[in-house]
């Protein structure tokens, strides 16, 4: 599944690595970042914590970071997509304006297709309250102009996944 | 539609190239986008739930308003476009808002709603590519996907230069990255954001919208207020339908598997007094979900594919092709959502091929739909008479034919063909020469030929021909073909003499009264004697005496059984032929010495009104032993259509140059056809082009290959 999840998310323009563990993704994230501005609020509290240190923009100010952290909830093996539950604005803006996104992606929460998905979308979107989720796949793109494939119109230009496999 | 608008688009170098790329780029990217995946099965069901949701429209409304105002969003379900343009006013201004910042709505053009809210000082910012292209042009878009397919980087460049005020050099990366600085400002002093949506469920609330800039998520994000204009069919019941709309939608609208966003909104989110506005828009759709004639157009979603596959949007575009909403299902949907006089001319645009019904996501019948609301659009005058009185009057109408013959002789080349005719055909038809009618139409000689005929052994199935018109009075010797290759396959041919025109041209016009009256006139000639099959050489004719006939005389079950009774017999001439070629064993197909190559051109009736495509190549290969080169696009149009080709010879002329092209890159020297109008139409500009290649019926190569042996 992480194979196939690999092979279809750079297929469509992801960059894809491994880690054996949560910290070592981390460690990647933060020699990657060091010195940037990153933008951490769509991470949960306890990862945002192991970032302490990095250069956080504020949430009113998030679109001067150069980098957007966030921690995915699930992924598709068959298109290679990342499922975000982001219902605060401020997460959502955090994976949304800067140029570049980082998304980290436990390997057991990696399902099939679309439909393997339904289970956990229904049951987010029937929880009471609001909600906004993203199914994310690749990086932003558009063929608006002589159908021309090009990337990073308003989105991220580039899209990392890191892929966890701790047991 | 004006002539002259016409003209241009076809003359716009650019807009040709890029649909005609388009056009041939689309196919290979949809197949891979689908490998794995039952498309059938896919869209059967989306075509069950919708047309169930349909019938059901006014309790989905309820369920999905009950339960996005749960969520804590605002529900307004707006009749008019009036009321939807006044409430979104109403909603900025309420906010103390002046400026609006969009993503992509379909439904936004169809209220006009940048102008409406311009002229009240309300500034609106289009912030997907193509629609901020087309907003800053001042255009309308000419696809419901790629709205700005029709700009060339030029013409972008140049619409950014002044925009922004700089230059800005026609390189799509750096134009690409001029609208990414240019809007980003715009989204983040947005007050008040707009989108569309996919699809809304009605059994939580939430709305899905694809999209593969970022644009939708910004404008749902960063705005304080989020308002959604959303058409009332969008909804469905809930996630599990939503997830197959999202499935299908980006596979056929470009062939792309999944758009790079895919997001799911329910209810205002962050607290601290944002705002969820979902503004539902009828204008008409919940009279028209109710009408047992129409309400099919309703099962729509907006994927496009219709007019990707449509040879005529191929060669005008979408600004002629379509209204607001453009494509086959855009001229379907213009009657209702925009008026009949703003549908009137653009119904008459569509050449009848079907091929969006083939690739349609919700499997509307996109082509009959147009067709029927023909019917409904005023008629020119001269059609009544020759509808009313000529069509209906079999001894009239074949007189008038025989008449004809007299009037086109001082036309006839040395050839016998015709280059040009006084009145109908004006000068655009040059580029095809004509065959003449003929002296004797079949109808005389086979008067000759019964008279001489030799009882057939009792055993032998009895087939009745229906020739058609064309045959019959342009190529009585392909009848004669027919005849003779079906009596040398072992069957009992004979022709009712009292056989008229099957109705369909006077359908195509809108005359359905007219077509209801040959439809039982010819289904009593056809059930009278006795006959295992009746045979025709006409796809049109076959379509029209299996699928319409039954259809027509519908409303009474004395007919409707005749009819079903004469449809369960009618075969097209190949699926008879193609029966005997297993019975005739490889004796006949494998000939002597090295097989011949022809090339096979499918009818749009045929394969696509009929279903029958196997056999022809069948009778080709085993019982004409010749082999066969597929050109590409096969089953694409050759722009006969009838009557189309005189209406609109320049669109015909274009389709056919296309056609050609396929044919010429085969090498074969000869094109095999099952259909007289495709016939006239592929050889007339063949020949006009001196390509000498020919063109031939199959029963005509069968009928020489049977001689010769
Ligand atoms: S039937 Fe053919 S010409 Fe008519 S809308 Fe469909 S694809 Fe276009
Ligand atoms: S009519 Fe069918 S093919 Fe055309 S846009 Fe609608 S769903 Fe797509």
């Amino acid at each position: 599944m992480v194979e196939q999840f690999t092979t279809a998310a750079e297929a469509v323009g992801a960059e894809v690595k491994r880690f054996p563990t949560l910290n070592e993704a981390v460690a990647a994230i933060r020699s990657r970042a060091g010195g940037r501005a990153v933008a951490t609020s769509a991470l949960p509290p306890p990862v945002r914590s192991a970032l302490d240190g990095l250069d956080c923009v504020p949430a009113g100010a998030l679109h001067t970071a150069e980098i957007g952290i966030s921690f995915a909830q699930a992924g598709i093996a068959r298109t290679g997509s990342l499922l975000l539950a982001l219902s605060d604005p401020a997460g959502r803006s955090a994976t949304a304006l800067p140029p570049v996104h980082l998304v980290i992606l436990d390997a057991a929460t990696i399902v099939a297709d679309l439909s393997a998905l339904g289970g956990t979308l229904g049951a987010l979107l029937s929880s009471p309250g609001s909600a906004y989720l993203s199914l994310i796949t690749g990086p932003s793109r558009t063929a608006d102009i002589e159908r021309v494939l090009t990337i990073g119109v308003h989105g991220p230009k580039e899209l990392h996944i890191l892929i966890v496999e701790e047991n | 539609m004006a002539k002259d608008v016409i003209r241009q688009k076809i003359n716009d170098a650019f807009l040709r190239r890029a649909l005609k790329n388009f056009a041939a780029a689309y196919p290979v990217a949809r197949a891979r986008a689908f490998e794995g995946l039952d498309f059938e099965e896919l869209r059967g069901r989306i075509s069950t739930f919708k047309q169930e949701g349909l019938r059901n429209l006014p309790e989905l409304v309820a369920r999905f308003t009950t339960s996005a105002e749960r969520a804590g969003a605002a529900v307004h379900l707006c009749t008019t476009p009036e009321e939807a343009n006044r409430t979104i006013h109403g909603i900025i201004t309420s906010r103390g808002a002046d400026f609006l910042v969009k993503s992509k709505a379909m439904t936004s053009e169809e209220i006009e709603l940048n102008h409406y809210l311009e002229e009240r000082g309300v500034r609106c910012l289009e912030t997907d590519l193509g629609e901020w292209i087309i907003q800053l042009a001042g255009e309308r878009p000419s696809h419901m996907v790629m709205p700005a397919i029709h700009k060339n980087r030029e013409d972008v460049a140049e619409l950014f230069s002044r925009a922004t005020g700089r230059e800005c050099p026609p390189d799509i990366p750096q134009l690409v990255q001029v609208a990414r600085e240019t809007l980003r400002s715009g989204f983040l002093a947005g007050q008040v954001g707009l989108s569309g949506a996919n699809v809304a469920m009605a059994d939580s609330g939430a709305i899905g919208i694809v999209t593969n800039e970022g644009n939708g998520r910004l404008v749902t994000t960063l705005p304080r207020t989020h308002i959604a204009l959303i058409g009332v069919e969008k909804i469905v019941p809930s996630l599990k339908e939503a997830l197959d709309v999202i499935n299908i939608l980006p596979k056929n609208a470009t062939g792309q598997k999944i758009t790079s966003y895919v997001s799911f909104i329910k209810g205002p989110t962050g607290g601290d007094g944002r705002e969820l506005h979902i503004v539902l828009l009828d204008n008409g759709r919940l009279r028209l979900a109710a009408d047992p004639d129409f309400s099919e157009a309703l099962k729509c979603v907006k994927c496009g594919a219709c007019a990707n596959v449509c040879p005529i949007y191929e060669i005008v575009g979408g600004h002629v092709f379509g209204h607001i909403y453009v494509g086959g299902i855009g001229l379907v949907l213009t009657p209702f959502f925009h008026g009949f006089d703003k549908a009137e001319e653009i119904l008459k645009l569509c050449i009848g091929c079907k091929k969006c019904n083939e690739v349609c996501a919700s499997r509307i019948d996109i082509e009959g739909l147009i067709v029927d609301l023909r019917d409904k659009i005023r008629k020119p005058a001269g059609q009544k008479f020759l509808f009313g009185t000529l069509m209906k009057n079999r001894k009239l109408f074949h007189a008038t034919l025989r008449a004809a013959y007299l009037a086109q002789k001082p036309f006839q080349s040395e050839g016998g063909r015709i280059r040009h005719l006084p009145l109908i055909l004006n000068r655009e038809t040059a580029n095809r020469s004509l065959p003449p009618i003929a002296e004797r139409p079949f109808r005389d000689l086979a008067l000759d030929k019964s008279e001489s005929r030799v009882p057939s052994p009792e055993s032998r199935e009895k087939v009745l021909f229906y020739s058609g018109c064309l045959a019959d009075f342009v190529y009585p010797e392909m009848c004669m073909d027919t005849v003779a290759s079906l009596e040398a396959l072992g069957y009992e041919v004979s022709f009712p003499q009292k056989q008229t025109c099957c109705g369909i041209p006077a359908r195509y016009s809108g005359e359905m009264e007219v077509a209801r009256d040959l439809a039982r006139i010819n289904t009593d000639v056809l059930l009278e004697p006795e006959a295992d099959y009746v045979v025709t050489i006409c796809p049109t004719c076959t379509m029209s005496l299996r699928h319409d006939f039954p259809k027509l005389l519908s409303a009474d079950p004395l007919w409707r059984e005749k009819a079903e009774r004469l449809a369960a017999k009618t075969f097209n001439f190949s699926e008879l032929a193609a029966r005997k070629s297993g019975a005739r064993g490889a004796g006949l197909g494998a000939g002597k010495g090295e097989r011949i190559s022809v090339t096979y051109h499918d009818a749009c009736h045929l394969k696509r009104g009929c279903g029958v495509y196997e056999e022809p190549r069948r009778v080709l290969t085993e019982l004409v032993g010749v082999e066969i080169r597929e050109m590409a696009d096969c089953d694409k149009c050759c722009g006969f259509g009838g009557s189309y080709s005189i209406k609109y010879p320049e669109i015909s002329r274009e389709v056919l140059r296309n056609k050609m092209e396929n044919i010429a890159a085969t090498g074969a020297k000869t094109v095999a056809v099952d259909c007289p109008g495709c016939k006239l139409q592929i050889e007339g500009g063949l020949e006009a082009a001196g390509t000498g290649i020919a063109v031939e019926h199959s029963a005509t190569l069968l009928a020489r290959r049977l001689a010769e042996s």
